[in-house]
């Protein structure tokens, strides 16, 4: 959607859209409570959402790269660990982490670990895909294998990783509407857009604001996100 | 050939990672969700994985003896503990009288009247004062210490089990609950009257040891039989520890056996997969679920991904800038917007397979379409038979979770009769068994799906196209 905008004018959209999203909800936070409990849900979001992306990011990026250069078993454990999370549904996973975590950090962090190990299976796959393409390339660009890697290979390699990443917030609010709908939140209930789409007295105007403020997010991450152009 | 076993150990091993990973997470959720909502497990006493001390006969006599020779408000319980361990207490309690001062050794000696009530070898008035008590156990003891044999009481077990006469149940009686592992063992499979009736002679021996009411009357019929045969096996799983010397190697075993996942993996390997809250066994509630499961797994995987692969390439050739953008932001959307918020547009009266089937596929097709038009993986020549056969290749470690999680969303909302739906509604309601069936079962579709998909997929084109090593 965003193809002909340059990284700058992309940033600017993003931070547009959220800047918008924020004032949208200062503005209507003091004229009902529905409202608030949907600014309060857009903080939420905000903060989530970035944390999950920096949590999968801190393990996706160590994780991918080792098992796609590092020892074999190491690939094969993740792999391993990728089949037994994969076999299940994420609402489930979501719905223990819930019930296992004391405070909302420590959930949104396993979350964030949870995609951080989707996402470096992701990155190992690239990773290993451009090894198989293009295998002499930094060779004959004269440059030393790690720093061919951490400058060509890498970057190129992170496209997967961005268009995940950009999808956290709806990720997120998906979950967290799934969990309220099935009935699987255990703990005091916790402003999100997750109530305000599924919970059954949930206000329309809400529900609606908050489902086009997640759309409105994730073109935002979208566009921002784009996968980088190596040469 | 080879392969195929490689694959077939990665699907078992991956099960039971699976099986340890969700009982976990099981044990977890009943822990710290509202408890007053959840009926607890019968075994939520039990360590999870490990058991460091575990606990046996041997243990549980000498603390209550302990306690009763001590005297005090603890010595009432330790009284009734002692009561219900009966005879397969007194092997370590007898022998050990006489190593306490004359005072605890009448309190115990005491203690032990209901028993000897139950084995029918004394009356009140023989035991009425402490001398008299010490004095008649300590005949006992000389006299039946021999009976008390784990190869002896076997033997009078299949004796009563061959043939009903009076003095070979008599004989068992005087045992009293050292007898039990030999009875539960003696149970056996039910499919005739002769077996029948030899549940109706076990069952009346074990219900007098216990004072549990639960036997076989003469008119049952097999399939009452079969109840009263699971439910005694039923006590035995949660007590039957109490019954046994843990000495050696059966400690060993009891570290890991008695535990909260040993438990539920005994009453696998029992048949059935174990049985849920309501009395039925796992396995039919898994049969009963698993059809519409894997119909909408398979569209969500199958379909929705080659839907989202022709998607993508609609989306990428056409020249339209104006559909180009609309496609995007329809995509986009439906992605972004959680699949509960359409879920609950949809769940009205007339909504059912149909309608779950187009959801579960939209929400797929739209995020594997997203991952494909904006990430490298796809760039170049992709055969859309090629992508929806791969889906072990990159994407498959990323969507077959959130299309499970759809599944359970819209078996819940539809009320479809799935696996997903009883995952839920079990790991809701603490119902242990229920709950790792059902889930298993999902794993285990969702691998060999994905196994399978591998296994079909043109080898020399995927690894190309999508990144396979």
């Amino acid at each position: 959607m965003t193809e002909g905008l340059s990284p700058k004018r992309r940033l600017a959209l993003a931070a547009c859209a959220v800047a918008l999203l924020i004032l949208l909800a200062a503005v209507l936070s003091p004229l009902s409570p529905e409202l608030r409990a949907y600014a309060r849900g857009l903080q939420f979001a905000v903060l989530a959402g970035a944390l999950i992306m920096a949590v999968a990011f801190l393990v996706a990026i160590p994780l991918g790269t080792l098992a796609a250069s590092g020892p074999r078993a190491f690939d094969t454990a993740l792999r391993f660990v990728c089949d037994l999370f994969s076999s299940l549904p994420t609402l489930l996973v979501a719905a223990v982490f819930w019930a296992w975590s004391d405070r909302t950090l420590g959930y949104v962090c396993a979350l964030g670990a949870l995609r951080g190990l989707e996402q470096a299976w992701l990155l190992r796959c690239e990773i290993v895909r451009l090894e198989a393409e293009d295998d002499a390339a930094p060779h004959s660009l004269g440059r030393t294998p790690l720093l061919a890697f951490l400058r060509l290979r890498l970057p190129a390699a992170l496209g997967p990783l961005f268009v995940s990443a950009s999808f956290s917030v709806a990720w997120l609010s998906a979950l967290d509407a799934a969990l309220t709908q099935a009935g699987l939140r255990p703990h005091a209930a916790l402003p999100t857009w997750g109530l305000a789409l599924a919970a059954p007295h949930a206000s329309p105007l809400c529900a609606a604001l908050a489902a086009g403020s997640i759309a409105v997010l994730t073109v935002s991450l979208h566009a921002l996100f784009r996968p980088p152009r190596v040469a | 050939m080879r392969a195929a076993i490689r694959r077939f150990l990665g699907v078992a091993l991956t099960l039971i990672a699976v099986s340890v990973g969700v009982f976990w997470a099981s044990a977890n959720y009943v822990r710290r969700a509202q408890s007053e909502q959840l009926e607890p497990s019968p075994f939520v006493h039990l360590p999870v994985f490990f058991n460091a001390r575990p606990i046996g006969v041997r243990e549980l006599a000498a603390e209550a003896m302990q306690r009763i020779a001590h005297g005090g408000a603890s010595a009432r319980s330790a009284e009734r503990q002692l009561a219900r361990l009966g005879g397969a207490a007194l092997p370590f309690i007898l022998p050990a009288l006489d190593s306490l001062e004359p005072n605890s050794r009448e309190r115990v000696a005491l203690a032990l009247t209901p028993i000897a009530l139950r084995m029918e070898v004394a009356s009140r008035e023989e035991l009425a004062d402490g001398a008299q008590a010490v004095l008649f156990w300590t005949r006992f003891w000389q006299d039946r210490a021999i009976d008390f044999r784990a190869a002896s009481v076997r033997h009078l077990t299949l004796r009563l089990a061959e043939r009903s006469i009076a003095l070979r149940r008599e004989d068992l009686v005087h045992v009293d609950t050292f007898a039990l592992p030999a009875l539960i063992e003696g149970l056996g499979d039910v499919n005739d009257v002769d077996d029948v009736a030899r549940v109706q002679r076990l069952t009346s021996v074990l219900s007098h040891v216990t004072d549990l009411p639960v036997r076989s009357a003469t008119t049952a019929s097999v399939a009452e039989a079969q109840r009263t045969v699971e439910t005694w096996r039923d006590f035995w799983a949660l007590h039957g520890s109490e019954y046994t010397e843990l000495d050696g190697p059966r400690r060993l075993a009891a570290t890991f056996v008695e535990t909260q996942y040993g438990k539920w993996l005994a009453a696998v390997l029992r048949g059935g997969l174990g049985r849920t809250r309501s009395g039925e066994s796992a396995l039919s509630v898994i049969r009963r679920g698993f059809a519409t499961t894997s119909f909408l797994l398979l569209v969500g995987l199958g379909g929705g991904f080659s839907l989202g692969v022709l998607w993508t390439r609609f989306e990428r050739r056409t020249t339209r800038i104006a559909l180009r953008y609309a496609s995007a932001v329809l995509g986009t959307a439906l992605a972004a917007i959680p699949c509960a918020s359409l879920v609950s547009l949809f769940s009205g009266g007339s909504a059912g397979l149909g309608s779950a089937t187009c959801l579960v596929m939209a929400t797929t097709a739209a995020w594997v379409s997203r991952h494909l038009a904006h990430s490298t993986i796809s760039q170049g020549s992709v055969s859309p038979v090629v992508a929806a056969f791969s889906v072990s290749a990159p994407l498959g470690a990323t969507y077959p979770p959130l299309v499970l999680s759809a599944i359970v969303l819209v078996e819940l909302a539809f009320r479809l009769p799935g696996l997903g739906r009883t995952a839920a509604l079990s790991l809701a309601s603490g119902d242990v068994n229920a709950w790792m069936a059902a889930s298993l079962a999902l794993a285990l579709a969702t691998l060999l799906l994905r196994q399978t998909a591998d296994l079909l997929r043109p080898r020399a084109t995927a690894s190309s196209a999508l990144g396979e090593p």
